[in-house]
């Protein structure tokens, strides 16, 4: 997993931004209402002065907006919006969308035929089917209820009874949106439970049998165990004297084994394939060569062309924003002071008892090919942060594309100043604000480990996978809420189809907005990389390739690139506006990465969708109840 | 909000003393009222409305008469808020149409019931009583005592799509007066009824304006408009044509009609003679006859009372109009 700058937020951090309120979600959300009520005066003061003419109209919306806040939001009555939503429940019910969960059941039952059992990680395999398929079948499922049941209740004049009677424009739009939730959610608990059982049962497996026994001469033996067929694999072991130990890692897993006094082994169930780490991440500097402090470290190529542009708000719209647009990769260099420091808050016994873990996820970039078979070395080094006190150095073979989980020791043989001695962590290493500072350098002359603020981390605690699973479904219920509200709004001025092909683009530029966002970074920096839509168009006729400048003639391209700037600018303002739902879609990525969803994170996707909740439900209000219901 | 406690909902034949427009106060006032349909572009397309000037008083039963595309719908829905007015304006209690709190007085039978289909009649009624915001002691009393009244009590637990268009008409009914409204619009209020189910609709319009309501209804039945309505407004292409009480408007001034039985053929004779003389001119002397509706239902009502096979009468093929029931002649 590579986390990006705004992972690190709190939830603060994502709606102030302290040093940058330009790019705070507080700010993309007040420009998001001002706009939205600009908008929406302008475009129904036309709308009624077509209808009334020019002084009437200006009545005409003074009056709506007056009934707004005077009538409807007041006079909104929860029996009524409780009645509208039970009612849209049993709607949704009668259409039979329960289906879909047998539908689900249906897919977990054929999963077997396309997980690939074989996989390093069936862990990951298996969460992030269980989460994609749940998340995709509950989208599409929130697009189709949403989008369909009002305008049909106005075309078969149903509609007629409810609005005769004291129903406000908003227990209509509430009442519609909190019953599709609730079938959303009635969805999602089954399937979320079900998901939970697959995940856990499809990957539990028992060894029974332990083969090819040897008893070390310093005590202790040494093992396999015997192969599970339909999980492919088996594992080899070493007990210590005392007859336990566990066995290697493979396909994500290990087992606890025990010899017991009458000579049989013991071999416990699958561990460590589901979990969800707790990281503490520190704030991070780079050192170069030379050992001076250096903000990137050191740049191997290939990372630049992989694009991104960050979700900046309204800074990054408007053009302003700076410092990185993804976190990249920083490189530090073998065999010299380049090295990566890692200062971790709160290192403190309470949490850290008898050792502390460490997780590192490295890259290693090779400029010769070296000892291909035990990989890059690299090494842990314990420093006060601002004493010259530090440990011994803690050698390591970088374990690349994979967390590699390793302990701290908390006493450690090391300097003091000029004088070595045994050094106890908490007492000499950190200082009175309980900050340590880790240094990961790479010992191999001429190779180079790559490192981002979210390759080391402390890992102070374990979250049980059951819960980090809930949160991920919090998160597609979020989604789900988010989508319903869209559908409605739609659906309150458009047919069926027409409400449900909006929202779904609104779905689509939601996903595809960073590259949005790439296009138009390409087009401001005057880089060739294709160019909008029309460029593109041309490019593909003419079978151009990407990079190459434009082969037109210098009008053409200049009207062509005009134009496409204007179109990418367009959707690029449509994107910025739109639910960032790729980065909702992402939690699904940590529960399967084994990683904690924290509580931040939720919190933000909790307060954007909110937000855009009661942005659709004041929107659609207004197109509602301006509405001719019989016409 | 006002809510009253007491159901008032009229299973009570009309007949009683009936004064109509005691309290002359307005319910319905539409000024200038004009709708124009437009498409898509803005186009016109129809005038359905021209600059409709009625007032609706209390307690009277107001029909709105016309040929089909005459724009009594349209008056109806512009009354409920359902269309907005091209131009002119429509009060209801004195507020615009436009605004929802005049719902709460207001009791509205569609020309189809639109109603969902898949609740059934207890649960309709009950869902519409929770759009008044009644409370469930309220709602339980209200929904039984209308299930009652409008006969469907056998059929209460059944979803509304295994319901005949008569049952389902009922149920429209029934959850138009949810509120005890004090202005009812009823739109079509007889079509899809059988006759009984007619006159039964029609004794209950009479019956709720003898509890001092207000009815307005628009209907091409012309029998059912003349039954009930105290006064009419006759439309036509959007056109008022005629307003006033239907009695007035029916009185035949330079015809007099005389019922009378017991007359033999001479005495018929004598008769035309007495008129002739007297320089009037004998139109038409002959025996009535009944009305299908009512000979329906008096077929329904006796083999109600005496169930089993009726015996069809042979009537003779009388080449003068003589009928065994019939002993009267009319002139």
């Amino acid at each position: 997993m590579n986390l990006q700058p705004e992972d690190f937020w709190s939830f603060e951090e994502w709606f102030l931004r302290p040093d940058a309120f330009l790019e705070s979600a507080a700010l993309k959300g007040i420009v998001l209402f001002v706009l939205a009520v600009v908008l929406g005066l302008l475009l129904g003061y036309v709308i009624s002065a077509a209808r009334y003419g020019s002084g009437e109209g200006f009545y005409a919306v003074a009056r709506a907006i007056r009934d707004f806040f005077r009538f409807d939001l007041p006079g909104t009555a929860p029996r009524r919006v409780l009645a509208l939503s039970r009612l849209a429940f049993k709607e949704a019910v009668r259409r039979k969308v329960l289906y879909v969960v047998g539908l689900f059941v249906v897919m977990l039952l054929l999963a077997g035929w396309y997980l690939n059992p074989q996989s390093d990680d069936p862990g990951r395999l298996y969460i992030s089917f269980v989460l994609t398929a749940t998340n995709y079948l509950v989208l599409a499922l929130a697009l189709f209820i949403s989008a369909f049941s009002l305008p049909e209740d106005i075309k078969n004049r149903t509609m007629y009874t409810i609005v005769t009677k004291p129903v406000r424009a908003t227990e209509i739009v509430l009442g519609r949106m909190i019953g599709f939730m609730a079938m959303g959610t009635v969805i999602l608990v089954p399937m979320g439970l079900l998901s939970y059982f697959f995940v856990v049962r499809g990957l539990d497996h028992t060894h029974y049998e332990v083969e090819e026994l040897v008893e070390l001469p310093g005590g202790g033996y040494e093992g396999e165990t015997d192969y599970v067929p339909s999980h492919h694999h088996s594992h080899s072991f070493t007990l210590g004297e005392d007859g336990l130990g566990t066995t290697d890692s493979v396909r994500g897993h290990r087992h606890v084994v025990l010899r017991q006094s009458d000579g049989t082994f013991e071999i416990g169930p699958p561990e460590g394939a589901l979990r969800a780490r707790v990281p503490d991440y520190g704030d991070m500097v780079f050192r170069d060569r030379g050992g001076n402090l250096d903000d990137q470290g050191i740049d191997v190529g290939s990372e630049r062309l992989a694009g991104g542009y960050g979700s900046a708000g309204m800074a990054r719209l408007i053009g302003v924003t700076g410092g990185q647009r993804k976190l990249l990769h920083g490189y530090i260099e073998g065999g010299t002071l380049g090295a990566a420091e890692y200062t971790f808050d709160q290192v403190n016994p309470e949490r850290y008892p008898d050792n502390i873990p460490i997780d590192l996820s490295l890259r290693a970039y090779r400029s010769y090919k070296g000892d291909i078979e035990t990989g890059i070395r690299g090494s842990i080094t314990m420093k006060h942060p601002s004493k010259p006190i530090e440990s011994n150095a803690i050698p390591f073979i970088v374990d690349e594309y994979e967390v590699d989980e390793r302990m701290l020791p908390l006493n450690i043989e090391g300097t003091d100043g000029t004088e070595t001695r045994e050094l106890n962590v908490f007492e000499d290493l950190v200082d009175e604000e309980g900050r340590l500072t880790v240094v990961i350098r790479c010992l191999d002359r001429g190779q180079y480990l790559g490192a981002t603020p979210s390759s080391a981390y402390l890992r102070p605690a374990e979250n049980s996978f059951g819960w980090n699973l809930t949160k991920a479904y919090a998160s597609i219920w979020l989604q789900m809420a988010m989508i319903t509200a869209f559908g409605v709004m739609f659906s309150t001025f458009l047919t069926g189809p027409v409400a449900m092909v909006a929202t779904a683009v609104v779905v689509l530029l939601g996903f595809s907005a960073e590259q949005v966002y790439d296009t138009r970074h390409y087009i401001d920096a005057g880089q060739n990389r294709g160019g909008g839509p029309i460029e593109s168009l041309v490019r593909l006729i003419r079978q151009d390739a990407m990079t190459t400048e434009l082969d037109v003639d210098a009008l053409a391209g200049k009207v062509i690139k005009t134009t496409d700037a204007g179109i990418v600018y367009m959707l690029d303002a449509l994107a910025t506006a739109l639910p960032n739902l790729p980065k909702m879609v992402g939690t699904a990525e940590f529960a399967a990465s084994g990683f904690d969803i924290f509580g931040a994170l939720l919190a933000r996707h909790a307060t954007a969708t909110l937000g855009y909740v009661v942005l659709a439900f004041v929107i659609s209000y207004f197109t509602l109840k301006s509405r001719e219901i019989a016409a | 909000m006002d809510t009253e406690t007491n159901v008032a909902v009229a299973d009570t034949p009309a007949g009683a003393a009936t004064e109509p427009a005691a309290n002359e106060s307005v319910v319905i006032e539409t000024r200038n009222l004009s709708k124009i349909y437009r498409d898509f572009w803005g186009r016109k397309k129809v005038h359905a409305l021209k600059s409709l000037d009625i007032e609706v008083r209390q307690g009277e039963i107001f029909g709105l008469l016309g040929p089909n595309g005459s724009g009594k719908s349209t008056t109806i829905k512009l009354i409920l808020g359902l269309l907005f007015p091209t131009s002119g304006r429509v009060l209801v209690f004195d507020k615009d149409a436009g605004e929802t709190q005049k719902n709460e007085r207001i009791g509205y039978l569609p020309e189809e019931s639109y109603l969902y289909k898949f609740l059934t009649a207890e649960e309709t009624l009950d869902f519409y009583g929770r759009l008044f915001d009644l409370s469930a002691a309220e709602r339980r009393e209200r929904v039984s005592k209308l299930i009652e009244m409008v006969g469907l009590q056998g059929a209460k637990s059944r979803q509304l799509k295994e319901y005949s268009k008569g049952m389902t008409r009922r149920v429209g009914l029934a959850q138009a007066l949810i509120n005890d409204p004090d202005l009812i619009l009823l739109d079509e209020p007889t079509t899809g009824l059988d006759p009984i189910g007619t006159r039964e609709m029609k004794d209950l319009i009479l019956g709720l304006r003898d509890q001092g309501k207000t009815v307005l209804l628009c209907s091409h039945q012309l029998a059912d408009v003349q039954d009930v309505c105290d006064r009419v407004a006759i439309l036509h292409q959007g056109e008022l044509k005629e307003l006033g009480r239907v009695e007035d408007l029916l009185k035949v001034q330079d015809i007099t009609e005389v019922h009378a039985t017991g007359l033999s053929d001479e005495a018929k004779r004598e008769i035309a003679d007495v008129i002739s003389r007297h320089g009037g001119k004998l139109e038409s002397m002959d025996n009535p006859t009944a009305t299908m509706e009512d000979l329906f239902l008096n077929i329904v009502r006796e083999s109600e009372a005496r169930p089993g096979a009726r015996r069809v009468s042979q009537r003779p093929d009388s080449a003068d109009g003589q009928s065994e029931s019939d002993s009267g002649g009319s002139v």
